[in-house]
């Protein structure tokens, strides 16, 4: 199975851009902690919000984008 | 030398085509507890969060995903071996029951996002209201708004929810994470049924144009492998 066989979206998405961050929401946010034995570059409670906010701006440029389109 | 963790499954006795890892290292498979770890030899005790490591671990741990369900770590989980081995054999009965749990299965993600309503303008009469009582007017605005925010996210929670009722195995729904998400869902879902949970999840998205959909999957399972476990472990909660 590949990555993403499917994103559905409303209208054409940046599909890599978005492949990227969606393995980043899961990759950082979320899998097996080894508690208190984490050692990364940032603090971890950092990388969760790290990766959310990364994702969700990134969707909403690609709507503001996408809404702009539409108008004109 | 520290080991690098990538995921760890009950079923691999051997890699079919050793991979890559983070900063380039070869993958290997820690047999240890009747679990098999997937992990690389790392001379460092920092692992630097770039996007080309993020990558790396998310190949290896796809690189099973074929072959069975792995429960991934998360990123940058860099450990002694002993430290490693003693994770496994204090947690091994919670593992076992987290791998029969996600067995056959992949994760599928669901991220909406809905157009904002026009801004509610205030009333006329407002333009002569003291601080005080523009102060309050406004709270109660925002307060009425948030409840209608949320109920709608509720709304559509469980509109989404009935679409793919009995195709899921599981699924973790977090409403309004942010002002504009409506909600970001992750479904468990059998490798059997994913073919009816995209038709489902497409039929969803054509019903509701006036929402932005952005579904990906299928992940390993990323979003069913560690919360609850840990908080199990670390508070003793049974």
């Amino acid at each position: 199975m590949s990555s993403f066989e499917q994103i559905i979206a409303s209208e054409e998405w940046q599909e890599t851009d978005l492949s990227l961050l969606e393995t980043l929401d899961h990759v950082l946010n979320r899998g097996l902690v080894i508690a208190g034995e984490i050692t990364i570059s940032v603090a971890d409670i950092d990388l969760i919000f790290v990766g959310l906010n990364v994702l969700v701006s990134s969707v909403e440029t690609a709507h503001e984008v996408l809404r702009k389109r539409q108008t004109e | 030398m520290k080991l690098y963790v990538y995921c760890l499954a009950d079923d691999i006795e051997a890699l079919d085509d050793p991979a890559r890892g983070i900063s380039g290292a070869p993958v290997r498979l820690l047999k240890t507890h009747d679990f098999s770890v997937l992990v690389s030899d790392l001379d460092a005790d920092v692992v630097q969060v770039t996007g080309e490591n993020a990558l790396a671990h998310a190949a290896v741990v796809r690189s099973i995903l074929d072959r069975t369900t792995p429960l991934p770590f998360r990123f940058g989980t860099l450990v002694t071996e002993q430290q490693l081995v003693n994770y496994l054999s204090s947690r091994k009965p919670a593992l076992e029951t987290k791998l029969a749990h996600v067995r056959g299965c992949v994760e599928m993600s669901v991220k909406i996002i809905q157009e904002p309503a026009a801004q509610e303008s205030a009333p006329d009469e407002n333009v002569n209201q003291g601080a005080g009582t523009s102060f309050l007017a406004q709270k109660r605005r925002e307060i009425l708004g948030g409840g209608q925010s949320a109920a709608e996210a509720t709304r559509i929670s469980t509109w989404l929810h009935d679409k793919i009722s009995g195709l899921i195995r599981a699924e973790q729904v977090t409403l309004r994470p942010t002002e504009k998400l409506i909600l970001a869902a992750a479904h468990l879902v059998e490798r059997a049924k994913v073919k009816k949970y995209r038709e489902n999840m497409a039929e969803a998205c054509q019903s509701r144009p006036d929402l932005h959909f952005l579904l990906s999957g299928p992940w390993p399972p990323y979003s069913f492998a560690n919360i609850e476990l840990e908080f199990k472990t670390q508070f003793g909660v049974s």
